[in-house]
């Protein structure tokens, strides 16, 4: 089992660590990661406002790169430290070894290594204490007790790995790829009393969690347009809109809830705890029937000299149409049970409707910015700006997380000519702790 | 299935709340274990002038089990009363525990020995259990059970009258230090 279990790890690692930090609001961009977050060049403010395809470049700006390249120090130093010949053998990995920790697993897998961590955020290192007797269980995890979850907790969202198009005048035909994944857990409201507020387990009583995921992915041919509809180059106002057709090309679900529930005595009795699990699972595999959906984009951008205003949404009214999906339902109870529950029925997914506002002011070779950014899992704020000093640039940012706690974001860069090396450092919290790590981030980008 | 008591408990503490390197701190109450089972009461007669000894049944205890943790040290402490009847001399008294009851007959499986106090007449005597254990017991604390038994020892003062009463634990709890591997 650990091998499969290691392989998707190291999948999730080097050929969708991008992926997974994209899909969570993470940029892979260092000189986003600077600016703590904010996507100030245009660059980046196209994937949320249609109409920034047809703004123009700030004055002073020194183009867009045609490609930004991350360079993966994380994995260096992981592959340093995880040798991958002994991959499978890796105390990190191995759960028969003293040196495995599921905490430091877990947060592998949130903060993926695609760059490097130059502070982790510390593990909590509380004591735990488990009271038990005969017809009593207590756990009191201390100060750790603050990190289980009150909320739903998970990660997702929606992304756009391809966009590639050919525009005329204003109009685009393009084809895009869209990939959307949700995974979520929630503790029942028993298990987080036990867990968060040391309540000492109570016997005949579930205690259980509930799941949610799902993945779909496909294309989209898309018609859009972007243009001015008033004004000129230095003040105007810009319209932008798209409209998709999505296919889907494969879509999974699964929803589930499992647990486990004490018996008359919680130690004495012969099963003090019989666990169980439900699950309905929902898909369409690859090559079967299409998914289909129509939504649109709306962009509107306001340039009044060097103030420019945009407000963007996304993928709206994107309900994509499975007409030939597959429902099983699995449930354990002692032993575990599977079943067909219908086949060949219509199924339908939404896509997270995402939205950006954004603010950039421009002054001589200054850039301030602010935006406010949901994706679907939450609304993040930035707050950042850059300073360009001849070939260098310094950056830096505020933002406010999904988690509502205050991050912040500094680097710099070089050009020369169609050559640039950025860094950038900011701090997360997005790990199991409630210090704050630093990550940095390299990238290349080409002009 | 007391096992399941790791996957479903601890697994989702130790996940959701994630403990890094501290430690796992498990407190059992043993009394409550045996409270009401007999197993808790040592009933001794020894003639007068000799030495002898005289056990209770050994009883069951229930842990979540830690896999393939560490246990890093086993502290006990609790209390019991020598509740004497009649005649004088001294009780004192042995803990064994084994993996299972037949083990706790085994000379090894004594873990704590309690220091003998002097009794006599009709009274109750009121005594404390405070010791660590050897780490050769610190593996029986890995597994999802283990057995305990208690062994009076007394030695009567010459005379007559025979040394005869009972020692009654009242509380009894261990407390397990362990590594936080649980998996």
């Amino acid at each position: 089992m650990r091998i499969p279990f290691v392989s998707v790890g190291l999948l999730v690692l080097v050929g969708g660590g991008a992926g997974v930090a994209g899909a969570q609001g993470w940029a892979t961009d260092a000189r986003r990661i600077g600016l703590g977050g904010l996507g100030l060049d245009q660059g980046s403010l196209r994937r949320y406002n249609a109409a920034y395809r047809a703004v123009p470049g700030r004055a002073g700006q020194r183009g867009r790169p045609k490609l930004t390249i991350p360079i993966p120090l994380g994995l260096i130093q992981f592959f340093h430290d995880h040798p991958i010949s002994h991959i499978t053998k890796d105390p990190a990995f191995n759960t028969d070894s003293a040196g495995f920790n599921p905490v430091e697993l877990l947060n592998t897998f949130l903060n993926p290594p695609l760059f490097l961590e130059v502070k982790q955020a510390p593990t909590p290192t509380n004591d735990v204490v488990l009271g038990i007797g005969k017809d009593s269980l207590r756990v009191d995890l201390g100060q750790t007790a603050k990190l289980v979850p009150e909320d739903q907790f998970g990660i997702g969202g929606s992304s756009r790995p391809l966009d590639p198009g050919v525009s005329i005048k204003g109009v685009r035909v393009g084809v895009m790829g869209w990939v959307h994944d949700e995974v979520g857990l929630q503790l029942g409201d028993k298990l987080l009393g036990f867990l968060r507020d040391s309540v000492p387990a109570d016997t005949n009583t579930r205690y259980n969690v509930l799941g949610d995921a799902v993945l779909e992915a496909g294309f989209a041919p898309t018609v859009a347009y972007a243009g001015r509809i008033a004004g000129d180059n230095t003040t105007g106002l810009y319209i932008g809109g798209a409209l998709h057709y999505y296919v889907g090309l494969a879509y999974a679900r699964v929803s589930g809830d499992g647990g486990f529930t004490t018996g008359d005595s919680i130690f004495g009795g012969a099963t003090p705890v019989k666990p169980d699990a439900r699950a309905l699972t929902q898909y369409s595999k690859f090559g079967n029937s299409f998914g289909h959906g129509v939504g649109a984009d709306l962009g509107l951008a306001v340039v009044t000299g060097p103030i420019e205003l945009g407000v963007g949404v996304n993928d709206i009214g994107a309900t994509i149409t499975w007409p030939d999906t597959r429902v099983d339902s699995a449930l354990y109870r002692d032993s575990s049970f599977s079943k067909p529950v219908a086949n060949h029925i219509e199924t339908k997914t939404k896509l997270p409707v995402s939205y950006l506002v954004n603010l950039a002011y421009t002054v001589g070779k200054t850039t301030l910015g602010a935006d406010v950014l949901n994706t679907g899992r939450g609304t993040t704020v930035h707050v950042g700006g850059e300073q360009r000093v001849g070939v260098i640039v310094l950056r830096g940012g505020v933002a406010r997380d999904q988690r509502k706690r205050m991050e912040f974001g500094w680097g710099g860069g070089l050009r020369f000519g169609g050559l640039g090396l950025d860094v950038g450092f900011w701090t997360h919290t997005n790990s199991l702790s409630n210090q704050r790590g630093i990550t940095m981030a390299t990238s290349l980008s080409i002009y | 299935m007391k096992a399941k008591w790791l996957g479903a408990a601890l697994g989702c503490a130790v996940v959701a709340a994630g403990c890094g390197q501290g430690r796992a701190i498990f407190n059992v109450d043993v009394y409550s274990f045996v409270k009401g089972t007999g197993s808790d009461t040592v009933s001794y007669v020894v003639p007068p002038g000799v030495s002898g000894s005289a056990g209770a049944p050994a009883q069951q205890i229930t842990l979540p089990g830690v896999g393939s943790s560490i246990v890093d040290s086993v502290r006990a402490f609790g209390t019991l009363d020598l509740r004497n009847a009649t005649g004088s001399g001294t009780i004192g008294l042995d803990v064994y525990l084994a993996a299972d009851a037949p083990g706790t007959n085994n000379p090894s499986a004594k873990a704590i020995t309690v220091p003998i106090k002097t009794v006599s007449g009709t009274n109750t005597t009121p005594d404390t259990i405070r010791a660590d254990l050897t780490t050769a017991f610190n593996s029986l604390f890995a597994g999802t059970q283990l057995w305990i038994r208690f062994v009076a020892n007394g030695s009567a003062d010459p005379g007559v009258t025979p040394l005869q009463g009972t020692a009654v634990l009242t509380s009894l709890q261990l407390t397990v230090i362990i590594s936080d591997k649980f998996f």
